[in-house]
């Protein structure tokens, strides 16, 4: 008895302190327990909130829901395809009026997506294209291209256009993880004295990131610059560079809170904002449109919200993805 | 009329010759057995016959006819089947599953023909005896005996006309080698050829025909079992005289070392209201059938099993906390009937086998003296004359016997008052035993108490100074050693209305 | 017991084959190359890739590997011991990832106490992190001792358990800054991630002073003795007087502690906490152990080879990014090295049994 008791008593500690100075709610879900009517349940599915990103575009596609007077059911897939299956088929079986969807991969999605449209429940995309149109009522993502070209212009001028750099890309199954790798070269290949002499994948992580560009670094001390897929590998190959103790240019990409903090601290040099919270909106937005609509829109199904760079220049103006205007 | 003969059969690994120039005759129709001490060269013979190890030199003939045995599959095709000394069933599987297992059946040359092979088992069951069993029974939920019948079951599926039993009944009640036998004599009127191998002198004895003893690789006596006596059989295999064999216990009696009252443990082989003592000086037996609960009390006794009631006094001293540390603190050691399963660490050495139970005592500051370790474990070997290639080999690279001995040795230096010792003695070889029985009369006149059980009544009779009889978990019957006979012990095990006759 | 196999050290005395001796002397040399294989594994490999990168076989990128090779050798290490006693332990990676975000927590916002915010010295952190990593460890043991769930299954859930509280812990947010205050006292949480001492990483030493550690309590204590008996035979042990629910517990306890430790050094390095801190980790350290030669059905293993183990990942994975190999191709080769390595397991087995048969 005195065991159990010990256990439970265990656990209850751990929860403590894992929880400690922790004041936000945990709760993501606000749909009540039974099923809505049809027409008021929004469900917003996007990869795990650890990422300070999805968390933003969940928030606020969430707010903008609530705003309009729909209830909310938020779902996270982990970028899992099945688990993302598996939730489209929750929002169908609690007959949602539409599905805001950050997706689990281009392709792996289409299925499930086809399955939302066939009963009826349009879908928004948001962040990512999926490869297929007709399917999703509309597909709003960040001008990833136009944005990785903000960038690399960036990083080329940080650079002087010339010197060895060094690259981290992100995911290689993701496709913006191709798009972004793209776009930073379309415009630092044009500059024949700046060199890239390594290229590896720290798969969006930071602790990966950090580790090799530390061994990146090794390899090639002449570097000059790092330009990374994302804020959080641009995090963790800032954190190899201090630990060196060298000075060289680091750039991200997705305008993340830390980062900005980062920049105005002179650290990292510049990263490029994606309107998360504005795409999230547009989507919810449109969503209420079409529903009132009686399943029309006029908008086209392919939209493209531009990015904005960030540097000491305007951080300042820049919180939870969005540039104050 | 000889029907499978090894003629001038040797049989070496690397340096090592198993089988020198063994001529080796099994008559048709007969129960051959072959006896010998582990390491005899009998399961090399047999591997031989059963086409699983193939000859370094020499010859098999089989029914007149030169033979090759390439592979168990050749053999098998020849008629030749064997029942390994460990069973090799699926206890997942039902009984027609395992039968067929490997060689299914098949419907339309694909799917298992599970109808006809029900109907095959219920066939080969009725030849077993085992009419009542019903084919899809699971093999895991049978008694060990009738697993072994399984096991023989499968070899007659084939058209079995030698039939090869490697120790068969070494896990079997008296009741199951009963059955056995008469599915021996069975197969023997039906001109099945039976090679039987046993440890069990007065088991072979009722069924065997001829007797063929292995020593050292060689064979050494080939004879018609009516011409033989056990006396004879032990000469050829042990090459001495079989009455040193056993060594009587003989010191004088002292105090109560060991005294329980009233132990009750529930469970379905139970223990019900068990009441002994064992004095200092004394060799005390417990002789039973398998299930009659001897293994639970002696696990009771050590702490393994909690007893629903009842007490248990070490020198006097009442013992409640029932744990295993706290027992063996008190003064009490098993060594474990199943050696494998419950005695030795196989992945440790020799050494650490030993030292096992009172590594803690071996310390300095905190860590482990090798110094220490490696003198208190060689005076062990010393003492038991264990024979081994080294205290840092592992403990399997011994013999059975050894083995034991390490089991033992790591009992004896947590310096019990009271040794355990369940079936001491099985699995191991004739010389090795008699080393045992040595070994518990020495102690016993070095005043410890020793309680042990044993199946064989031949060694519980020649050992024990006092014998107590369970039977369902009771103690029914005792006697002394003056006044003990096997018919007497035979009863006792197997009659229910001797339960009053407790004392 | 078959007979050959006790017939066998009897006849010793029996005539050899002529070329027996030379047989055995090559099957010796070739277990002890066996023996040492993770050693052999690493030095080839090291002579591949400093033929390949003149950078690889520097002192300044040996301690650099060295220092990553750190935290998968501490949480090996961990996990070996539980290995010893025939468990294993999946929720290591999770473990680093909770004690992480306890300490990034409590270094980054303090703890909230009823009379306000506390925060603590940056030594009472890292005893609090590697308590929380031991506190889960005790759970995990006595969900297998108690309440009698397989240790797969149970440190299976604890992964998913443990991890869930680290994003709880933040909300599934990052603590960015770690480097603390003076004002409130918690300055200097880079020392064991960052810092070096005589010019080599303070992680590299307290991946020492554990591995030191670890040999001490396997090979010299009573302890590490009964961890062997209880992975080698439970039934054996137990009736050899060893209370064998203690020592399991204790060993997650150990798997726990040495998780989180790996967490926290990881943590300091990185400067920030974020909830998926070494996530899959346990599978590198379950590889570390088993490429170290650690029998995962318990009683066998060592210490040494499961450092031995990290090394040989460590140096494999630094090497392929430092000569530029693709992720996936990274992959590929990890999993074909481990693999090999535990082939070759098999072999070494074989040959000693089969030695320990003909010279007994």
């Amino acid at each position: 008895m005195l065991k159990k008791i010990l256990v439970v008593a265990a656990a209850t500690s751990l929860l403590a302190l894992s929880a400690c100075g922790d004041d936000s709610s945990s709760g993501t879900s606000s749909g009540s327990g039974s099923a809505p009517a049809a027409s008021k349940l929004i469900v917003i599915i996007t990869p795990s909130p650890d990422n300070v990103f999805f968390k933003a575009e969940q928030d606020a596609a969430a707010a903008q829901a609530k705003k309009l007077g729909y209830e909310t059911l938020v779902l996270s897939h982990d970028d899992d395809p099945t688990k993302q299956s598996q939730e489209i088929d929750t929002a169908i079986s609690r007959k949602a009026a539409a599905i805001i969807l950050d997706n689990a991969g281009a392709d792996a999605s289409v299925t499930a997506i086809q399955r939302a449209k066939d009963a009826s429940i349009p879908t928004f995309l948001i962040d990512r294209e999926i490869n297929k149109t007709g399917v999703a009522v509309a597909q709003i993502v960040s001008n990833n291209a136009q944005g990785a070209g903000l960038g690399g212009t960036e990083f080329a001028k940080l650079m002087g256009n010339k010197g060895e750099y060094a690259e981290l890309t992100g995911k290689p199954t993701d496709t913006n993880a191709g798009v972004r790798s793209q776009g930073y070269h379309g415009v630092l290949d044009q500059y024949p004295d700046l060199k890239m002499v390594a290229q590896q994948s720290a798969n969006w992580d930071q602790a990966e990131a950090l580790q090799k560009t530390q061994t990146i670094l090794q390899a090639h001390p002449n570097i000059k610059g790092i330009i990374a897929g994302n804020d959080t590998m641009a995090l963790g190959a800032w954190a190899a560079v201090q630990a060196a103790k060298k000075d060289i240019i680091v750039t991200g990409f997705d305008g993340s809170p830390d980062v900005v903090a980062s920049i105005l601290k002179n650290g990292i040099k510049a990263t490029v904002l994606q309107p998360a919270s504005k795409i999230s909106e547009m989507a919810v937005d449109q969503a209420d449109a079409y529903i009132k609509a009686g399943g029309k829109t006029d908008q086209p199904e392919k939209q493209s919200v531009d990015c904005v760079l960030v540097n000491p220049d305007n951080a300042k103006s820049v919180s939870n993805f969005a540039v104050a205007s | 009329m000889s029907f499978l003969e090894a003629r001038g059969v040797s049989k070496n690994y690397g340096g090592v010759r198993a089988l020198k120039d063994v001529t080796f005759t099994a008559y048709r129709g007969k129960v051959n057995v072959l006896v010998g001490e582990n390491g005899a060269g009998k399961s090399t013979l047999m591997k031989i016959l059963s086409g699983s190890e193939q000859p370094s030199s020499g010859e098999i003939v089989l029914d007149g006819e030169p033979v090759v045995l390439g592979s168990p599959r050749a053999a098998q095709a020849l008629g030749i089947g064997i029942i390994h000394q460990e069973l090799s069933l699926f206890p997942n599987l039902s009984i027609a599953e395992n039968m067929f297992a490997g060689r299914e059946l098949r419907r339309a040359g694909r799917f298992v023909d599970a109808a006809a092979q029900k109907r095959r088992t219920r066939e080969v069951l009725g030849r077993l005896g085992q009419d009542r069993l019903d084919p899809d029974t699971l093999v895991g939920d049978l008694p060990i005996g009738q697993q072994q019948l399984v096991e023989i079951g499968r070899a007659l599926l084939e058209d079995v006309r030698v039939l090869i039993m490697d120790e068969p009944t070494s896990a079997l009640s008296n009741h199951e080698v009963d059955v056995l036998f008469e599915v021996m004599a069975d197969l023997r009127s039906q001109d099945v050829t039976v090679i039987y191998i046993s440890h069990k002198l007065d088991e072979f004895r009722r069924i065997g025909d001829w007797v063929t003893v292995f020593r050292d690789g060689a064979l050494v006596a080939h004879e018609s079992m009516d011409k033989t006596d056990t006396g004879w059989i032990v000469r050829q295999m042990v090459g001495r005289d079989p009455d040193s064999l056993y060594v009587r216990n003989s010191s004088p009696v002292g105090e109560i070392l060991l005294d329980v009252r009233g132990l009750r443990v529930p469970g379905t082989v139970r223990v019900d209201d068990v009441s002994l003592t064992v004095r200092a000086g004394e060799v005390v037996g417990i002789y039973g059938l398998m299930g009659a609960g001897r293994t639970e009390l002696m696990e009771t006794l050590m702490g393994m099993r909690k007893a629903a009631a009842g007490e248990v006094k070490i020198k006097g001293r009442l013992e409640g906390y029932g744990t295993v540390q706290a027992r063996m603190a008190a003064g009490l050691a098993l060594v474990p009937e199943d050696r494998q399963r419950d005695g030795l660490v196989q992945t440790m050495s020799v050494r650490d086998n030993i030292l096992l139970a009172t590594v803690a005592r071996f310390t300095r500051a905190g860590l482990l003296s090798g110094g220490a370790e490696q003198r208190t474990a060689e005076a062990k070997v010393r003492e038991l004359a264990i024979r081994m290639p080294g205290l840092a080999a592992t403990v399997t690279a011994l013999s059975g016997g050894n083995q034991q001995k390490v089991v033992l040795a790591r009992a004896l230096l947590t310096e019990p008052v009271v040794l355990l010792l369940d079936e001491p003695t099985r699995g191991i070889d004739v010389g090795a035993k008699a080393q045992i029985a040595a070994l518990m009369a020495e102690l016993a006149a070095r005043g410890f108490g020793v309680l042990f059980i044993s199946s064989e009544l031949a060694e519980v009779i020649a050992m024990a100074d006092r014998v107590l009889v369970m039977a369902r978990g009771r103690i029914t019957a005792e006697f002394t050693a003056q006044n003990v006979t096997e018919e007497a012990l035979v009863t006792a095990s197997a009659s229910d209305s001797v339960l009053e006759a407790t004392p | 017991m078959t007979d050959t196999h006790v017939a066998a050290p009897r006849k010793t005395a029996g005539a050899p084959e002529p070329d027996a001796p030379r047989n055995q002397a090559l099957a010796r040399a070739a277990l002890l190359l066996l023996r040492g294989r993770t050693l052999v594994v690493l030095v080839i490999l090291i002579l591949i890739f400093s033929a390949i990168s003149s950078e690889y076989l520097t002192q300044s990128n040996l301690i650099l590997m060295t220092k990553h090779v750190a935290i998968n050798a501490i949480l090996a290490i961990g996990v070996t011991f539980v290995i010893l006693t025939g468990g294993i332990d999946l929720s290591v990676g999770s473990i680093a990832g909770l004690a992480s975000m306890v300490a990034g927590g409590l270094l980054f916002k303090g703890l909230n106490m009823p009379g306000g915010t506390v925060f603590f010295s940056v030594a009472v952190v890292i005893v609090l992190g590697i308590a929380v990593g031991a506190l889960v460890g005790a759970l995990n043991g006595v969900l297998i001792t108690r309440f009698k769930v397989a240790p797969f299954i149970a440190t299976l859930g604890m992964l998913y358990v443990a991890r869930g509280l680290a994003q709880l812990h933040s909300n599934g947010g990052t603590y960015p800054d770690l480097a603390g205050s003076a004002a409130r006292g918690n300055e200097g949480f880079h020392f064991i991630g960052v810092d070096s001492l005589l010019g080599i990483p303070v992680a590299v030493w307290i991946m020492v002073l554990v591995a030191v550690a670890a040999i001490v309590v396997t090979t010299k204590t009573p302890f590490g003795r009964r961890i062997f008996a209880v992975g080698g035979n439970e039934r054996a042990a137990v009736l050899s007087g060893i209370r064998v629910n203690r020592v399991k517990i204790a060993v997650y306890v150990i798997s726990g502690a040495c998780a989180a430790l790996a967490g926290l050094l990881l943590t300091s390095e990185l400067g920030a906490a974020y909830p998926d801190t070494a996530t899959t980790y346990e599978l590198n350290a379950i590889a570390a152990a088993v490429l170290g030669g650690t029998a995962l059905a318990g009683g066998r293993g060592t210490i040494i080879g499961t450092v031995m183990g990290a090394f040989v990942i460590g140096f494999l994975s630094d090497g392929l990014v430092l000569v530029g190999v693709s992720t996936f191709w990274q992959s590929v080769v990890k999993g074909a090295v481990i693999v090999f390595a535990v082939i070759t397991e098999q072999a070494q087995q074989r040959l000693q049994s089969g030695l320990t048969k003909r010279t007994a």
